[in-house]
């Protein structure tokens, strides 16, 4: 079996600063944007302390920035609902990261794993994933960069509202692709053959499609799951 | 400092749907048995999903957005670190931006 000769699920301090370290190079991005929401949030406006509890509490960059978007000042039962519903709608691939974490954290008791998933977001996640392939299984790993990237967030969005507007243009210099280059980074390791060229055939194919056709964000978890399906049915020869 | 009690309620909401959605797939897999099958439909999911994030935006992105994933998969292929394709990314992103526009 090829899982028995991994050492078994722990969870230990060293890990936690190994993953907090390993986060470094998203720094300029997650600043960034995470400065780019809290100056949106300040022309919204909502106070300091609201957009610190929203980047707290929510710790989800892309959902927070769909969300302001069509932020209100009066909310009723029937806005609050509608609100909940696109948030779920735009952050369902986390339902498929935290499921393809199930291998690994089912081994820890219920409060810890579930407590690891509540920092779940998707850089501790492809970095964690890499992490996992390459044989390690120490979930302090996706806590310490988890807790590192939520820090980060927190802090931007405060300074970001502060210093308001006049941040550079993110696109000017290059910083929206930093997130898409670190995903590359984690992702490439990850290539072993055939699997992989139909799965991420599939993916690549079926998600580009659906953007075309299907509003919203459905088309990240459509392709996902039509890609890991393709993947996991293709034998390797 | 002042937190209005719409906005707070707001926030909660959107706070307990992120929950949601980051503990139901973990809870969802307790309950499918995980045959040989399903484990390597599992394995191949975080390729499947970095996938489906990427490939649309590079679709729908810029040639700036197009030279930065290139240059991150040249570089990540080159070395074994994750600052360097970051910074070729952006490097190739911004003087594509500046100099092609």
């Amino acid at each position: 079996m090829p899982h028995s000769d991994h050492p078994p699920t722990t969870l230990t301090l060293a890990g936690f600063f190994d993953g907090a370290r390993t986060i470094f190079p998203l720094m300029p991005g997650l600043v960034v944007f995470a400065m780019a929401f809290g100056a949106a949030a300040a022309q919204k406006g909502l106070s300091l302390t609201e957009a610190g509890l929203f980047s707290g509490l929510v710790f989800a960059g892309l959902a927070q920035m769909v969300a302001l978007e069509g932020w209100s000042t009066h909310w009723t039962a029937a806005s609050l609902l509608a609100l909940g519903f696109l948030t779920m709608t735009v952050n369902m691939r986390h339902v498929l990261m935290a499921a393809a974490l199930r291998p690994w954290f089912a081994p820890l008791p219920a409060w810890q794993s579930y407590s690891a998933l509540v920092l779940l977001a998707d850089n501790n996640w492809a970095l964690a994933m890499r992490y996992h392939t390459q044989g390690g299984r120490d979930a302090g790993y996706f806590i310490g960069a988890g807790f590192i990237t939520w820090v980060i967030w927190v802090i931007g969005t405060l300074a970001g509202h502060v210093v308001g507007g006049g941040i550079p243009d993110p696109k000017a210099v290059g910083v929206d692709l930093v997130v898409p280059a670190f995903f590359i980074a984690m992702l490439l390791p990850n290539w072993r053959g055939r699997r992989e060229a139909v799965g991420w055939g599939v993916a690549a194919t079926v998600a580009i499609v659906t953007s075309f056709v299907l509003a919203g964000w459905w088309f990240i978890v459509i392709g996902a799951l039509a890609g890991a399906v393709a993947g996991g049915f293709t034998d390797e020869r | 400092m002042s937190v209005d009690a719409g906005t707070l309620l707001a926030i909660c909401v959107m706070a307990l749907a992120t929950v949601f959605n980051r503990t139901a797939g973990f809870f969802l897999m307790r309950l499918i048995p995980v045959t040989p099958r399903v484990r390597k439909v599992l394995d191949c999911l975080p390729g499947a999903v970095l996938v489906a994030l990427l490939a649309p935006g590079a679709v729908h992105g810029d040639k700036g957005m197009m030279a930065g994933l290139v240059a991150a998969v040249v570089a990540a292929k080159l070395v074994r670190n994750d600052l360097i394709p970051v910074a070729a990314a952006m490097a190739a992103a911004a003087a594509t931006r500046a100099f092609l526009p």
